[in-house]
């Protein structure tokens, strides 16, 4: 059987080594990747992609684990992927998403796959769209995408799902300021986490802080509608809230078109983004093959040439191979 | 300061360097602890002394010198050697043989489904019953684990934290039905709930209501058990988890701390429970430092206890038990490790120990030997009765070096203490992670400097030993022990009145919900014949289970070895591996079972991804299944199973094979590494295992190898 057969048959070995194929840097493999993706896409599942982005250490596992052991509570199917920051000084990772996801990921409605980061920009590494096209053809029906928000990384983790959710937690509504527009901008719903215990009432003030935020903003075209919820992972309380919005918001989207429209605009995206890279790649590697950055750099230093000279002299060198 | 003894100074300075051509300033030696000692110490050093004070004598003020006048010249420290495997009947033949060859005091270790709070019935215990302490599952079983032992006479020290509860009750009724008036008991219960979560791994509850039912237990006893010290607060796993002196030291007075208080919130005086309060502290091998060790510990609890407004001079009084240290203990060349334990037994006598465990020379390779627990035995005897240390109380009072590094760390572990005070005490301090973190991250130094040789132990990275000697290993075959629990538990479930046990359980149940003191509750429902299982899961319906999160370090491995080449030669190959396979090689390291040795695991990961390899880390407490769905589901190359608690020869095989059923064409390497006796090896190659790394393993090595396999296999296919 083919590899494409054997994923649309939901066998779990065949995904894993499908997600490893798209993440793979080796040239073949690449080939081999697009070929499979080609497949799949003609082969599309049901499946809705949900992200959930916020800062380390906000509660986005638990969260997933709590939710997650909510949803395959109501016999869903529910693929995952956590990426996770990788180490910049050493190149590895310890990948310890699954430490806080124990529930689910004995659940054999579920599939989690962690993947290291590599320090990609957003957190998103190369083959998570890719990965979440082939758990949507193995028919999962919910995909959940865990990512580590930081500044800019929203922009790139929301054009790879139909719900982008940003996770915060209790006490974070005064960072509210700096990023104000640009979340509102992305995301669609907002989870307030670690609504328990003595940080219940700081959780509600940050509920309140985002909701005024979000009604500042609300003409917004990307998304229409966004709410701000109140959770506890570890309590387990708000889950109804966070599924009920979800199938709210997809509904509406279907009805209204904006949801095709969405995945329409990403494709773009992803398009330009694939080109983007290949070129950067490219260019990288007539860079390095020129050799001659150290070289100037050693006579910018020494005073023979100017700085703005010899970035002329490199790139007309490049351009003109 | 005469001038006869600066000129003598200055002409020591003087020789000093003449003979090792460096000067004395520099001459400084280095510890875990980051205290520096010097070639020589003098009077000059005893004026800096402020926690320590100098004109105390032994049981004076501030305790520094001993928590008695007299000490061993009157009655010499309490032998008490740690024990227990297999069924409640063996493990009571051990003791009454070592109770007759001299030992003084009992000390129980149960196996770790009953830590965990599971029946030896439960699916989830399957390779763990009997295996590394004795199954109790119902008070049956605590009647015949004291059988011919009178309770009333017997010092019972029990180590049991997670099901605490359950226990102490049935220790508690197997009295009762001896005829011993609970009141009568004497002994001590382990019931340290926050070292669970730092490094023992044995917890139940989530912190808060583990931290209840510690104070429940202070309560209780302190009203019902006079003689009955109500907890243990231990160093000791924290130092064998990898904490150097400093921290072990730091933490365990700070748990105390938060002890204190948690009873204290219960509306007693602190004078009702402190004299009841005891200690454990383990003992390594940097000789003096242990000494001065136990000198500040009991220097710092006075000061915490007169701050807490103590007025009994009991209250003040830091008394503690010590074990020498496993993890100093070797599984090559295994006879030094006689020699190491005796050292260390020696520092914790003249440290002032109140009763002691020594280890036996097999501890790397199995549970101790009839014949390795004699040896452990006989080196306190030896030491009591032969060399003489019993004649005189703290005969180191007064050594300029000793009194110094007293003084050093007391200061040390204060500023930790006063930092976990700001931060709100060490409860708080204990859910962020951030204590366990910290002795990771000294663990990972620890393992840095045995592999790069920078520190020597004899027969693993120097003086090795080219003929190693075999030795005999305890066998338990835990199939046989768990078809016998099995029996006992259903004959006792078929007799007992399970209608008054049902009642005892939901009233038990229902105490937890309205916070009431839940001992005696506990001890209704063991008398009723509840099993330990049953009595822990009426609570967990109110408290539920705890799921640890835990946080690793990073890059302390690497940093050890920045221009070593046998690490940037893995590292490169890691690197080589990627360009032609495109990922890094990806490893998944596991614990299953109940074993909660997670030292090993740990170090291992942070150092490979230091390599740069990509780590998976599973949490504790995984079933073989779960293991081979997530090895599964990250298509990872290898997964390295850390094992240490003696569950392999069940679990290893299980995990194969549900590697087999989720994948029938799985070619993935699994690799085994922890405490596996030799005996064992071919067990598990038959299984398929790729290679085995036992103790003492050098990790550069281990990854090497490791990253050579997962090359040769992907070659194969
Ligand atoms: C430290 C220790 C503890 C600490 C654990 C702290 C922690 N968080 O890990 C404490 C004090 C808490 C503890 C408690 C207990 N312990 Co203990 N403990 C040890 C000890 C002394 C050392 C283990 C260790 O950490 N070594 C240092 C690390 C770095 O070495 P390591 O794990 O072996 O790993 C190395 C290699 O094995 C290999 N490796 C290991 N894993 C992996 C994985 C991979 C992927 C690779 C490549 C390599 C690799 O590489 C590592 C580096 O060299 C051993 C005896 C010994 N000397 O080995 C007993 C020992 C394991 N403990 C034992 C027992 C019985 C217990 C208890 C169950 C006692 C009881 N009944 O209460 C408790 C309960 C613990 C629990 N929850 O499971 C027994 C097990 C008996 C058996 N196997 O037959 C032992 C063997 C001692 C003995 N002889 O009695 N223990
Ligand atoms: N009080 C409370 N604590 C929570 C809750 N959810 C998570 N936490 C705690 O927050 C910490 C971080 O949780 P994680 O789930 O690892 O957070 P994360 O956002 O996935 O972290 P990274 O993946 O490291 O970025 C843990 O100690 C959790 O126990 C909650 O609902 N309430
Ligand atoms: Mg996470």
């Amino acid at each position: 059987m083919k590899l494409a057969e054997k994923i649309i048959n939901g066998e779990r070995a065949a995904i894993a080594k499908a997600i490893t194929l798209v993440e793979s840097s080796k040239p073949d493999d690449r080939i081999e990747s697009r070929k499979l993706i080609s497949q799949l896409i003609d082969n599309p599942g049901k499946s809705i992609r949900v992200g959930f982005s916020g800062p380390p250490g906000v509660g986005k596992s638990t969260f997933i684990e709590s939710f997650g052991s909510y949803l395959v509570g109501k016999e869903l199917k529910l693929g995952i992927l956590a990426i996770d920051p990788s180490s910049q000084i050493t190149g590895g990772s310890i990948l310890g998403d699954k430490t806080r996801m124990i529930e689910i990921s004995k659940n054999p409605n579920t599939f989690i796959r962690s993947t290291p980061s590599r320090g990609s920009l957003g957190g998103i590494s190369n083959g998570t769209r890719e990965a979440s096209i082939i758990l949507d053809a193995a028919g999962y029906d919910y995909i959940f995408i865990e990512t580590v928000g930081v500044g800019q990384s929203e922009v790139v983790a929301s054009n790879l799902v139909d719900i982008f959710s940003l996770i915060v937690g209790p006490g974070s509504g005064d960072e509210l300021q700096g990023i104000k527009k640009g979340i509102t901008e992305y995301a669609d719903i907002f989870i307030v986490n670690k609504n328990d215990g003595n940080l219940k009432i700081e959780a509600s003030k940050t509920a309140a802080d985002y909701k005024s935020a979000i009604s500042y903003y609300k003409k917004n075209e990307v998304s229409s509608s966004k709410e701000v919820l109140l959770v506890s992972a570890i309590e387990q309380t708000g889950m109804d809230e966070v599924i009920n919005t979800i199938q709210e918001i997809v509904l509406q989207n279907k009805k209204n078109n904006s949801f095709e429209s969405k995945r329409c605009e990403q494709l773009k995206f992803w398009l330009s983004e694939e080109i983007k890279n290949i070129m950067q790649l490219d260019i990288q590697r007539k860079i390095d093959k020129a050799g001659s950055i150290g070289h100037f750099s050693d006579r910018i230093i020494n005073g023979d040439i100017s700085m703005y000279d010899a970035i002329e002299t490199i790139t007309d060198k490049l351009q003109s191979e | 300061m005469t001038d006869k003894f600066r000129e003598n100074f200055d002409n020591w300075q003087k020789s000093f360097e003449k003979e090792t051509k460096q000067s004395s300033d520099k001459a400084i030696s280095d510890t875990d602890e980051g205290i520096e000692i010097k070639p020589v110490y003098t009077k000059d050093d005893l004026k800096k002394l402020s926690f320590v004070e100098e004109n105390s004598l032994p049981g004076q003020w501030p305790y520094t010198r001993g928590p008695k006048a007299s000490m061993y010249t009157n009655r010499p420290w309490t032998i008490r050697q740690y024990a227990g495997f297999s069924t409640a009947e063996e493990s009571n033949e051990f003791y009454k043989k070592n109770l007759e060859s001299g030992q003084k005091g009992l000390s129980v270790a149960f196996d770790l489904p009953t830590h965990r709070g599971y029946d030896s019935d439960d699916d989830l215990v399957m390779g763990d019953v009997g295996k590394a302490g004795v199954a109790i599952d119902t008070v049956e079983d605590m009647k015949i684990l004291f059988n011919e032992i009178p309770l009333d006479k017997m010092s019972v020290s029990m180590t049991m934290n997670g099901a605490v509860l359950p226990v102490l009750s049935a220790f508690v009724v197997a009295g009762e039905e001896q005829n011993v008036k609970k009141n009568l008991l004497s002994g001590t219960i382990q019931n340290d709930i926050l070292k669970e979560f730092m490094v023992r791994n044995t917890y139940i509850y989530p912190p808060e209501p583990s931290m209840k039912i510690v104070a429940d237990i202070i309560e209780f006893t302190s009203k019902e058990m006079p003689k009955f010290n109500s907890i243990s607060i231990s160093g000791y796993h924290m130092q064998e988890a990898g904490a150097d002196n400093v921290l072990e030291l730091a933490y365990t007075l700070a748990d105390g701390m938060e002890y204190v208080r948690a009873a204290m919130s219960k509306g007693l005086d602190v004078d009702d429970f402190a004299p009841r309060l005891s200690f454990f502290f383990a003992i390594g091998t940097d000789f003096f430092m242990e000494i001065a060790k136990l000198r500040a510990a009991r220097t710092l609890w006075s000061k915490i206890m007169r701050d807490f407004g103590a007025k009994n001079e009991k209250s003040l009084i830091l008394r503690t038990h010590c074990q020498t240290s496993g993890v100093s203990l070797t599984e090559k060349d295994p006879y030094n490790n006689i020699i190491r334990t005796s050292y260390e037994a020696m520092s914790a006598i003249l440290g002032g120990t109140q009763s002691l465990h020594t280890n036996s020379f097999d501890e790397a390779i199995a549970l101790p030997t009839d014949e390795s627990a004699r040896i452990a035995r006989n080196t306190q005897l030896i030491l009591q009765n032969e060399t003489g240390v019993t004649k005189t109380v703290d005969p180191l009072a007064g050594s300029y070096f000793v009194e110094s590094l007293t003084e050093e760390l007391s200061q040390k572990a204060w500023e930790i203490i006063e930092e976990i005070e700001e931060l709100g005490g060490m409860t708080k301090a204990v859910k962020a992670g951030i204590p366990k973190l910290k002795i990771e991250e000294s663990a990972t130094k620890k393992q840095a400097k045995v592999d790069s040789g920078n520190r020597v132990v004899v027969g693993v990275n120097k003086f090795k030993n080219p003929h190693e000697p075999s030795v005999d290993v305890r066998v338990i075959d835990n199939n046989r022990v768990r078809d016998d629990q099995i029996k006992k538990i259903e004959s006792i479930k078929g007799s007992r009145n399970q209608k008054a046990v049902e009642k005892s359980l939901s009233d038990l149940t229902n105490a937890a919900k309205e916070n009431l003191n839940l001992l005696a509750y506990s001890i209704e429902a063991i008398k009723n014949r509840a099993t330990i299982g049953e009595v822990s899961k009426a609570l967990e319906e109110v408290y539920g289970r705890h799921f640890a999160t835990s946080l690793s370090v990073s890059g302390v491995y690497g940093k050890h070895f920045e221009n070593d080449e046998d690490f940037m030669n893995v590292k490169d190959k890691v690197e080589g591996f990627e360009k032609s396979n495109g990922r890094r090689p990806r490893v998944l390291i596991v614990k299953m079972g109940q074993d909660g040795h997670d030292r090993g695991a740990k170090i291992v990961a942070t150092s490979f991804a230091d390599m740069g390899f990509d780590v998976d880390m599973g949490p504790l407490f995984q079933s073989p299944k779960d293991v081979a769905k997530d090895a599964i589901e990250n298509d990872v190359h290898a997964i390295g199973v850390s094992t240490l608690a003696a569950g392999h020869k069940t679990l290893v095989p299980e995990l194969m094979k549900s590697l087999k059923e989720l994948d029938p064409n799985s070619k993935m390497i699994v690799f085994v590494g922890g405490v596996i006796p030799e005996q064992d090896y071919d067990f598990l190659y038959k299984q398929n295992i790729s290679a085995i790394f036992g103790p003492g393993s050098n990790i550069i090595e281990s990854a090497e190898k490791v990253i050579d396999l997962i090359s040769k296999n992907l070659e194969l296919k």
